[in-house]
């Protein structure tokens, strides 16, 4: 009895150490083989903040799939170092005279990572995929709301023959679009753009893009692992076509979640950019490795005026201009991160060269005064006394922090104290739809470089309590005139007044910032360029030296 | 002893029955949804219900429960809504390895380093030994493992450079975790094996066995070991809970793709049907481990028989 | 003869006959104490467990008084003193919005103690309710509700805790409740045993014998007896209600802001502790010491109380 207790403890110790001893065994063999490759191998490595959910492309809607696909796909143009469209898939593209007819050339000699030809089938079979009602996912707008009879063909009310793309032969690709567009060339370098080739995901069916063996790739790089867990690793892909000019051999894109791990792996080496959170800001201000970017996201507060006390427009404009985004952006934030005193972000597109940012100016001037006089005019009009007061927020720390100050800023300023509510992501857009909110913290990302894409979401058409439910019939006629002004001077004056009409003088809204993040990277990368919008990360241009 | 695994196993089920109907309901009581996103708070209530009819959310809730009910007893999680139409069985299984590995590991580590320190204590009872042992097992249940976790990835593997900080590579990249989980494990088993040990060395048996002229380290090992030991079996269901709750922060800290991490995306992202997977596969594993225990318990110390009454 | 002259000195009118009392045959000479008393006594000699009891109190009173130490109120930004590192003017430093940390430490413990003491005294109210009916009824009615323990037991407690945090608002009585939805059970079960142990004793059997009702029963003979065991899980269950909290702030399931609570500032301390370690350091010290007190108080208590080492 005794000695089998001993034979069976001796038994399990050896299990644990054989079992220690073949575990990984097959990852280290890798090893020892990357090190034997000759040294001049180029390889960058990078950190994703979140698992990636899905490379299906026509489904996908998250950033960090954005991230990896945008790098080893590419669509009839891709955005460039200045973050304007360039031809790519495509060689040149004629535009009639109405802005409404596109002819798309393609290249000579693009090809996918199995060898075979990119034609204009591949984008026609990949667009009307990504619109069918069985097997769209919820970006399939970005197709449907611009390409003439997309929208029937999205809702299952017409057939494909009715969508208006058009494959003249294999390397000419017609699109007719429903209103004179600027940004659609960029519009196609977005990620629901892409092509697809239609015999390799027939014949993938269920399995495609679960796995790195079932993706075809068209862009400049290939993965060569992926696991949703773990992360992507991506070599140069030898049948691109703009290959001489791609001078990184390998990426990887590892998840790390915590910022502070990121951190810590950067300092020991294993990383070659990070992001940092605001608190190590300070720390590294200095340092050559630092820097900021901005991107085209606005945060801000949205009224609801549909609920007390924000159905008075005094009441809002008190709130409005009773906290200082400078303070936010530069104390709490502190990561690049601008302080935003209107909607539309800085750089993005206006007329020519001038940026719609620089022609509108800012619109909202925070005065603590003013925002007094403004109080006590609404409360006189509204009979007294403010009800009690919650803003919604999401749970992250990020949106947190802006409600934090928000609140401190409003009972400085005003001597108001309101509550916070946090609920996670999903709850807080679940609790905005369903108009059971006061005001929040809301932000949006632009999908294109427009005004358009944000002043698109108030035009109240119909009437939507996650916007507010703001309704202003001057504001929608702006925008819808806009969406059909072909002058683009006039276009733009029409968008410029829009903007002013909302937050001025209905302050539907309180800017608060648009995004930034701060970042380390390391002194021999050189042109690793993350784009303002849509697909952020663009790996084609880096240079390792 | 049939009759008494029989009468489990029935509850087992039972329990798991009203596990699987509470997340169910639960889960439909949560604010938002999985197709809550930025991008889509714009669509009209008609696109939305066409989201829902694809996952048959449209359905009414009874008939969404007898459904998932009966995808249950085929043993079908169902689909997952966040990592887009992936069924939620092949997403834990893709993610179980990393973490049963740190599991068992801290386990091992755990009973081992646990347990001789925990003898060593209670032999030296009221030595400095002793004193120690109580304040590492103190201590060890005292530091949130999340702040142990960042110390040990700063100093052990940043500032020192002895092992990887983070990612999922080698062997060496399992150590830090595994240590970081293991501590508590040791200091519940060292403070247990302590008491069970100084008790056992109380019982007259072993005074017998001293005075029959039977040296310590015979007593001891003939004796007081096994008889002190057979009860540590017990605690493997706090161990459990203490391993669970590690996982579901060192995993993300260590950047490790096990399914601790997975469950702390899926309640971010309102994933329920990973939720509730993951829920009912944590429940039948502590549920099982629990009654291995019992019925280990059972065949092992002879003092204990199931004489079949449940 | 000296006997005898001696005898003669003592009368026998001196004396007299004692005989055998019935009410002082039975005295018991050691001074009456009941068990907690005893318990205390044994408690005294045990430093740890009672320097343990001492800090304790004393981050009790911090807990209750510290913020009203420093003139700044838990939730005051000041964004001109953000991340200030300790000194004289704010003791513990500032956080990112300036907050002052002393305040905010003490305030935190205070919210945390609260919440895990209201868990454990919740805990025990439902548990010693659900465990002496169960206990004292016997038959089918423990039978059933044992079963339905059985069950309850077998429910990975942080799981549900996590689930039922989820669906209702993030806050104070929310994170109680969860707690206490899954944490009675232990309770219950300990003073089942306990009552079934005792139900069976001869001086209960005697005292219903003498016409004692139930009520008697209960609160004379049974409560005073599983008091030692309640205090002793009570002391075990406030650390991990603590620990509990700060786990659930970390994974992002914690307080509102500006409320603190020992989770959220570890939490925020986390985030930022390569540059500002003092945010992690100063509540985790604190927690720390919260954790070890209680278990040595806990330890010690229970070798107090625990009668099969008394001598």
């Amino acid at each position: 009895m005794k000695k089998r207790f001993w034979i069976r403890l001796g038994a399990l110790l050896s299990i644990v150490l054989l079992l220690s001893a073949c575990n990984f065994s097959g990852s280290e063999a890798t090893d020892s083989s990357e090190s034997a490759n000759d040294e001049e191998e180029k390889v960058l490595r990078l950190s994703l903040e979140n698992d990636i959910p899905d490379l299906n492309q026509v489904k996908t809607t998250d950033g960090i799939s954005f991230d990896v696909l945008n790098n080893v796909m590419e669509g009839l143009y891709r955005l460039d170092e200045d973050n304007n469209p360039q031809p790519a898939m495509a060689e040149s593209v004629d535009i009639t005279e109405d802005k409404l007819t596109y002819t798309f050339h393609l290249r000579e000699g693009i090809k996918w990572s199995n060898g075979e030809e990119v034609t204009a089938n591949d984008f026609k079979y990949s667009w009307l995929r990504a619109m069918h009602p069985d097997t769209a996912g919820s970006y399939s707008f970005i197709l449907s709301d611009y390409i003439k009879g997309g929208e029937a063909f999205a809702n299952g009310e017409a057939s494909e023959d009715e969508v208006a793309i058009e494959v003249k032969d294999e390397k000419t690709l017609i699109v007719e679009v429903n209103e004179p567009t600027p940004y659609f060339l960029g519009l196609t370098a977005f990620v629901t753009y892409f092509p697809l080739n239609k015999d390799f995901v027939e014949e993938k069916d269920d399995q495609f893009a679960l796995d790195h063996e079932s993706i075809l790739y068209n862009g400049p790089f290939v993965l060569t692992e992926y696991d949703q867990a773990e992360g992507v690793v991506m070599e140069k892909n030898d049948e691109y076509w703009d290959k001489e000019n791609v001078n990184v051999d390998e990426v990887s894109l590892k998840i790390i979640k915590e910022q502070s791990t990121a951190l810590n792996l950067y300092e020991a080496g294993d990383l070659d950019r990070v992001t940092l959170s605001s608190a190590d800001v300070n720390a590294y201000k200095d340092s050559e490795e630092f820097g900021t970017e901005t991107q085209f996201t606005s945060w801000y507060i949205q009224f609801n005026l549909g609920k007390e006390p924000f159905d008075n427009l005094n009441i809002r404009k008190a709130f409005q201009l009773a906290y200082d985004p400078q303070i936010l952006t530069e104390t709490v934030l502190n990561n690049g991160s601008e302080s935003a005193y209107s909607l539309i972000a800085p750089d993005m597109h206006g007329l020519e060269n001038q940026s719609f940012r620089e022609l509108n100016g800012p619109i909202i001037e925070p005065n603590a005064e003013k925002a007094k006089e403004y109080l006590d005019k609404g409360l006189k009009e509204i009979g007294g006394s403010l009800p009690e007061i919650e803003i919604l927020t999401a749970d992250d720390t990020v949106a947190k922090d802006a409600a934090t100050f928000v609140q401190s800023q409003i009972k400085e300023n005003l001597g108001v104290d309101i509550q916070i509510a946090t609920k996670p992501y999903s709850g807080r857009l679940d609790a905005m739809r369903e108009d059971d909110y006061q005001f929040a913290i809301s932000k949006w990302g632009a999908d294109f470089n427009d005004a358009i894409t944000y002043l698109d979401l108030w035009v109240g058409d119909p009437v939507s309590a996650f916007r507010g439910s703001y309704h202003n019939p001057e504001y929608t006629d702006l925008v819808y005139q806009a969406k059909e002004e072909k002058d683009e001077g006039r276009r733009l004056e029409m968008l410029m007044d829009a903007e002013k009409i909302m937050l001025k003088d209905d302050a539907v809204l309180g800017p608060l910032y648009y995004e930034g993040s701060a970042f380390l990277q390391k002194g021999n990368i050189d042109n690793l360029v993350t784009h303002p919008y849509g697909a952020r990360l663009e790996l084609k241009y880096v240079e390792i030296n | 002893m049939k009759k008494f695994i029989l009468v489990r196993l029935v509850n087992i089920v039972i329990t798991l029955f009203i596990i699987a109907t509470a997340t169910f309901f639960l889960m439909k009581m949560l604010p938002g949804s999985p197709f809550d996103e930025e991008k889509l708070v714009d669509l009209t209530d008609e696109a939305r219900m066409e989201f829902y009819a694809r996952y048959g959310l449209d359905e009414p809730l009874y008939v969404q429960y007898l459904k998932y009910m009966g995808n249950l007893v085929q043993g079908d999680l169902g689909l997952s809504y966040y990592y887009k139409d992936q069924p939620v069985n092949s997403l834990i299984m893709g993610r179980i390895g990393p973490s049963a590995l740190l599991g068992f590991q801290a386990v091992v580590l755990g009973l081992s380093i646990g347990i001789i320190l925990g003898m060593i204590a209670a032999f030296r009872h009221n030595t400095i030994w002793d004193y120690f042992t109580m304040i590492v097992a103190v201590l060890g249940v005292s530091i949130p493992n999340f702040v142990l976790a960042a110390i040990l990835q700063f100093y052990v593997g940043l500032q020192w450079g002895l092992f990887p900080v983070a990612y999922w590579e080698s062997y060496e990249s399992s150590i830090l975790p595994t240590i970081s989980l293991a501590v508590t494990v040791i200091a519940l088993i060292a403070r247990f094996t302590r008491n069970e040990m100084l008790e056992v060395l109380q019982q007259d048996y072993i005074t017998t066995a001293h005075a029959k002229g039977l040296g310590d380290l015979t007593v001891l090992i003939k004796h007081a070991i096994r008889n002190a030991l057979i009860p540590v079996i017990t605690i493997l269901g706090p161990v459990f809970v203490s391993l669970l709750t590690g996982s579901l922060v060192i995993e993300n800290i260590f950047g490790i793709p096990g399914i601790g991490s997975l469950f702390v995306d899926s309640i971010k992202m309102n994933d329920y049907t990973t939720i509730m997977g993951l829920t009912l596969f944590y429940s039948s594993f502590f549920i099982l481990t629990v009654l291995v225990v019992d019925i280990l318990y059972g065949i092992i110390d002879p003092r204990i028989r199931v004489h079949g009454k449940g | 003869m000296q006997d005898t002259k001696q005898q003669k000195k003592f009368s026998d009118d001196l004396f007299q006959v004692v005989g055998r009392r019935e009410e002082q045959s039975e005295k018991i000479n050691r001074p009456n104490l009941t068990g907690l008393q005893d318990g205390w006594l044994r408690l005294k000699k045990n430093k740890a467990a009672i320097g343990s009891l001492i800090i304790l109190l004393i981050l009790l009173v911090l807990a209750i008084i510290g913020p009203y130490l420093s003139s700044y109120s838990y939730e005051q930004t000041d964004y001109e003193k953000v991340f200030m590192e300790p000194n004289s003017e704010h003791w513990l430093g500032t956080d990112k919005f300036g907050r002052d940390q002393w305040t905010r430490l003490w305030e935190g413990t205070r919210i945390s103690l609260y919440i895990a003491v209201l868990a454990a005294l919740l805990d025990i109210l439902i548990g010693i309710t659900y465990g002496a009916i169960s206990g004292l009824k016997g038959g089918k009615v423990d039978n059933f509700m044992q079963r339905i323990i059985e069950i309850l037991v077998g429910v990975p407690n942080l799981i549900i805790i996590i689930l039922l945090i989820m669906i209702m608002k993030p806050g104070i009585l929310t994170i109680t409740l969860a707690m206490v939805i899954t944490g009675w059970v232990n309770m219950a079960r300990l003073v089942r045993g306990q009552i079934f142990k005792l139900k069976n004793q001869e001086y209960i059997l005697a005292s219903r014998a003498l016409g004692a009702k139930n009520r008697r029963i209960i609160t004379s003979h049974m409560l005073p007896n599983t008091l030692g065991i309640i205090i002793i899980n009570m002391m075990f269950t406030i650390p991990s209600a603590i620990f509990t909290e700060a786990f659930l702030s970390f994974i992002g399931l914690g307080l509102q802001e500006p409320l603190a609570s020992l989770g959220v500032l570890i939490n925020d301390g986390f985030r930022s502790m390569r540059n500002q370690f003092y945010l992690l350091a100063f509540p985790s010290i604190v927690i720390i010491g919260l954790m070890v007190c209680f278990n040595l108080l806990a330890d010690g208590l229970r070798d107090a109380l625990d009668p099969r080492l008394r001598k």
